[in-house]
């Protein structure tokens, strides 16, 4: 029997920049950040309200990694074009978390629109990863 | 679903970013609400709208949140970190960071302590051995 998520990657380009966004702009905080000899970083970062899910932010040209030449290729295609849909983030409320992304510099592909499921904008991390950031409608 | 104006976002964003600079010291939250050019009623109601929590909760929340990254990441006793986040009761430190986080402030600092060593000596502990091991295929 699977209970619940405690870990899921996401695969940026570049860790520490990773770790400002989530980190210093989000306030994620950080759960476990240990280097194995072979170089991998495994950084991980929890949201402040989710202490108990670790999401690991991997580097996949990281020495550590065992990816061969032809997946890192087409990671670099996919981080590079910030192509990768990565999830949503919850937020009580998406304009007011909107103005204060936007003064700490992030930025957004789209602003915070109404949708059928409540108001949505769509925010970028700026190491590969988009994610949809909503207010779910209240029922 | 109801919107606020522009400007009352604007007003709440910059209060709440206020909260999150000065949370460590004496913050008199009836300043803050007219600083933001709103009465300390209509502060508290439509930052509890925006936020889901009181601007009293929401103070609260960021000091416990920097004890826990200061008996992380710190050497100051619990008294020291318990005065360096704004509170000034020990007594009323300890039970709610137990009630927010489950653990008293020593018992915390001890597990996260074990917890880096552990990730500092043994890293193969904490990393699932998939991420750092080539996959092989499945036996069938």
């Amino acid at each position: 029997m699977i209970t619940k998520i405690s870990h899921a990657s996401l695969f940026v380009n570049d860790q520490e920049k990773a770790h400002d966004f989530y980190v210093t702009k989000l306030g994620f905080t950080v759960n476990t950040d240990a280097t194995m000899p072979n170089g991998l970083r495994w950084l991980t970062v929890s949201p402040p309200d989710q202490p108990d899910i670790e999401i690991s932010l991997l580097n996949p040209f990281s020495s550590g990694m065992s990816y061969d030449d032809e997946s890192k290729a087409a990671f670099k295609v996919l981080l590079d074009k910030g192509a990768m849909g990565a999830g949503v983030l919850y937020t009580p409320d998406c304009r007011a978390t909107y103005e204060e992304l936007k003064s700490k510099g992030v930025v957004f592909k789209s602003e915070p629109k109404e949708q059928f499921y409540g108001v949505e904008a769509v925010i970028t991390d700026g190491c590969g990863n988009w994610f949809s950031m909503t207010q779910t409608k209240e029922h | 679903m109801q919107t606020l104006s522009a400007d009352i976002y604007t007003k709440l964003v910059s209060a709440k970013l206020f909260i999150d600079r000065h949370f460590d010291e004496a913050v008199d939250l009836e300043t803050v609400a007219s600083n933001a050019h709103l009465s300390s009623f209509h502060f508290h109601r439509l930052f509890t709208k925006v936020y889901h929590i009181t601007p009293h909760q929401y103070l609260t929340k960021k000091r416990l949140q920097k004890a826990k990254e200061l008996l992380k990441t710190n050497e100051l006793s619990i008294a020291g970190i318990c005065t360096d986040i704004g509170f000034e009761s020990h007594g009323s430190f300890s039970s709610l960071f137990k009630k927010h986080h489950g653990l008293a402030p020593r018992s915390y600092r001890n597990k996260v302590q074990e917890q880096k060593e552990k990730a500092a000596y043994q890293p193969a502990c904490v990393i699932p051995h998939c991420f750092i091991a080539p996959h092989s295929p499945e036996e069938k």
